[in-house]
């Protein structure tokens, strides 16, 4: 049976939705950090099998790990309907062939890498520039997560101008870029959500950030959108670079049976 | 198709049917599924008091009278930090309130706030201990062999059945990984930089693994005529009856009623 169901793509969704369950149980116990990481399995099927198969793991990911008696998630039901969009998103990348290695070199390889780079500060100097960090009239907000938060973008733009020019490889812009676009686009949706079922906190890390743009004066809606469009793109992007580094490690005879696998190997041949 | 069911039912020896006790547990696990999915549309599209004080108010019933009170407390334990949050963030920090009950430093607590953190922490608890009933209740199994029958199809029972039965072994090879890795000198202590870094070991062969695993389930599933048209046989048919459709129909319409009647700003519940 072929098609975008068929049986691998079905043997290979329990998989991914058990990473997603287990890596997220994992980041939300242990790490203790803005990132959530329960999407990597969402995307590698999208990126695999299609919009569809993406949409359909995300959604029942979150669902199972919602009712199942195992690792109960507390508040991840809801977001069932973040993670279907994500899976689309990813979909719609794989098919369009952005997780396909593109080797380069000289001049456009840097030019690449100064792009990425300028790539990750654009998408953080107006999460920056948001009044509630900046405006000194409002709240008692310390200068230090200014900084912070300047530190980290640098250390970001450095990381994926870094990882497009090591490896000689224009496709870690492209993965940056899907990464950044697909977090902004889960922010706005979960935004919503979090908003209206739990009062825009979630009951992990992430909480802090919303409570001090809360204090900066922002409302409920803004406060969640805000938190979102910190951690999402953040998270996206790394988890798009995983599943990226990731099938870039898989023999070309095991991609190219899935269904979106020909966009994935490109002139590979081994 | 009640009918040929409960008559099929009946003829099936009692230690296959494995009949369970208590009016509850013996409806139809889809019955319960609807049931809970009610709720939770109740307990969090219903706005103010009286919906999640209802949803509560059942579930308590339904737990005590399928005497599961004590096995809920984990759930409930569960929910304790995102309560926290809730009601930390939203009664000091809720946007535009005016009327102070206490200042603590900076931080003034609102009643606005305070109303709104009691009612978001009855919604999750609420939301919560309907996902218990249900967990608590229904066997997974059951569960998936009704679905089946109702037309799921076996690839969207198998993707759940798998995923569910899977996550325990994913944990125990996230353990291996990670013990693996340290062996080589992976630092799992330490700073946040630290701890991102060592994400990567441990996704990268956890992904790369179930990856190449995804080939050898399709050739079992291959092997055991999983892609097959024709229709399976159910051994354990799931008696249904008239009186519980109703149920279904009337709860699940009802739910998505009521929440669309309060959007629309028909019907208010004080």
């Amino acid at each position: 049976m072929s098609g975008m169901f068929s049986t691998r793509v079905i043997a290979l969704m329990p998989v991914a939705i058990a990473i997603n369950i287990v890596l997220g149980a994992i980041v939300q116990q242990y790490l203790k950090l803005p990132i959530y990481l329960d999407s990597i399995g969402t995307i590698l099927v999208g990126v695999l099998a299609g919009p569809i198969p993406g949409a359909i793991t995300g959604v029942l990911s979150n669902l199972i790990w919602q009712y199942a008696p195992v690792i109960g998630g507390g508040t991840i039901g809801p977001f069932a309907i973040t993670a279907g969009v994500i899976g689309l998103l990813a979909g719609l990348w794989g098919w369009l062939g952005v997780y396909r290695p593109r080797p380069a070199s000289g001049t456009q390889l840097l030019l690449s890498a100064l792009v990425g780079a300028a790539l990750v500060i654009l998408v953080v100097l107006p999460i920056i520039n948001n009044p509630a960090y900046t405006n000194p009239d409002i709240g008692g907000y310390p200068d230090w997560v200014y900084t912070a938060a300047i530190a980290i973008a640098a250390i970001a733009a450095v990381v994926v101008a870094a990882f497009i020019y090591v490896r000689r490889d224009l496709a870690g812009l492209w993965v940056a870029g899907a990464g950044i676009i697909t977090g902004i686009i889960a922010a706005f949706v979960s935004a919503p959500i979090a908003a209206i079922a739990f009062g825009g906190v979630t009951g992990s890390g992430t909480d802090l950030l919303v409570a001090a743009l809360r204090q900066g004066g922002a409302d409920v809606l803004s406060a969640s959108l805000g938190q979102g469009l910190f951690s999402d793109p953040i998270d996206k992007t790394i988890t798009s670079f995983v599943v990226f580094i990731v099938l870039a490690g898989v023999s070309v005879r095991v991609l190219a049976r899935f269904p979106l696998g020909e966009r994935l190997t490109g002139g590979r041949s081994a | 198709m009640e009918d040929a069911l409960n008559e099929a039912a009946s003829r099936v020896p009692d230690y296959v049917l494995r009949p369970v006790d208590g009016t509850y547990r013996r409806l139809n696990p889809t019955t319960k599924l609807v049931i809970a999915f009610s709720a939770a549309l109740v307990a969090f599209g219903v706005r103010g008091w009286t919906g999640p004080l209802v949803v509560l108010a059942i579930v308590v019933a339904t737990a005590a009278v399928t005497r599961i009170g004590r096995a809920m407390r984990p759930f409930v334990l569960a929910t304790i930090p995102l309560i926290a949050s809730i009601l930390l963030v939203n009664t000091f920090l809720y946007p535009g309130a005016e009327d102070v009950l206490l200042r603590v430093g900076p931080f003034a607590a609102t009643g606005t706030g305070l109303t709104e953190a009691l009612q978001a922490s009855l919604r999750v608890v609420a939301f919560a201990l309907s996902v218990a009933v249900f967990s608590l209740t229904t066997p997974t199994d059951d569960l998936l062999v009704d679905l089946e029958r109702r037309g799921v199809g076996r690839r969207g029972v198998f993707v759940i059945g798998s995923a569910i039965r899977t996550i325990p072994r994913m944990v125990e090879r996230a353990g291996e990984i990670v013990e693996a890795q340290r062996a080589r000198g992976l630092d799992t202590e330490g700073s946040p930089l630290r701890r991102i870094r060592g994400i990567l070991p441990l996704a990268g062969p956890m992904i790369l693994g179930a990856v190449t695993d995804v080939e050898e389930r399709t050739v079992a599933l291959e092997a055991r005529a999983f892609s097959a048209p024709a229709q399976r046989t159910v051994i354990r048919p799931i008696p249904d009856s008239p009186a519980q459709r109703a149920v279904r129909w009337s709860a699940g319409l009802g739910a998505a009623g009521l929440v669309a009647l309060g959007i629309a700003g028909i019907l208010r519940f004080p």
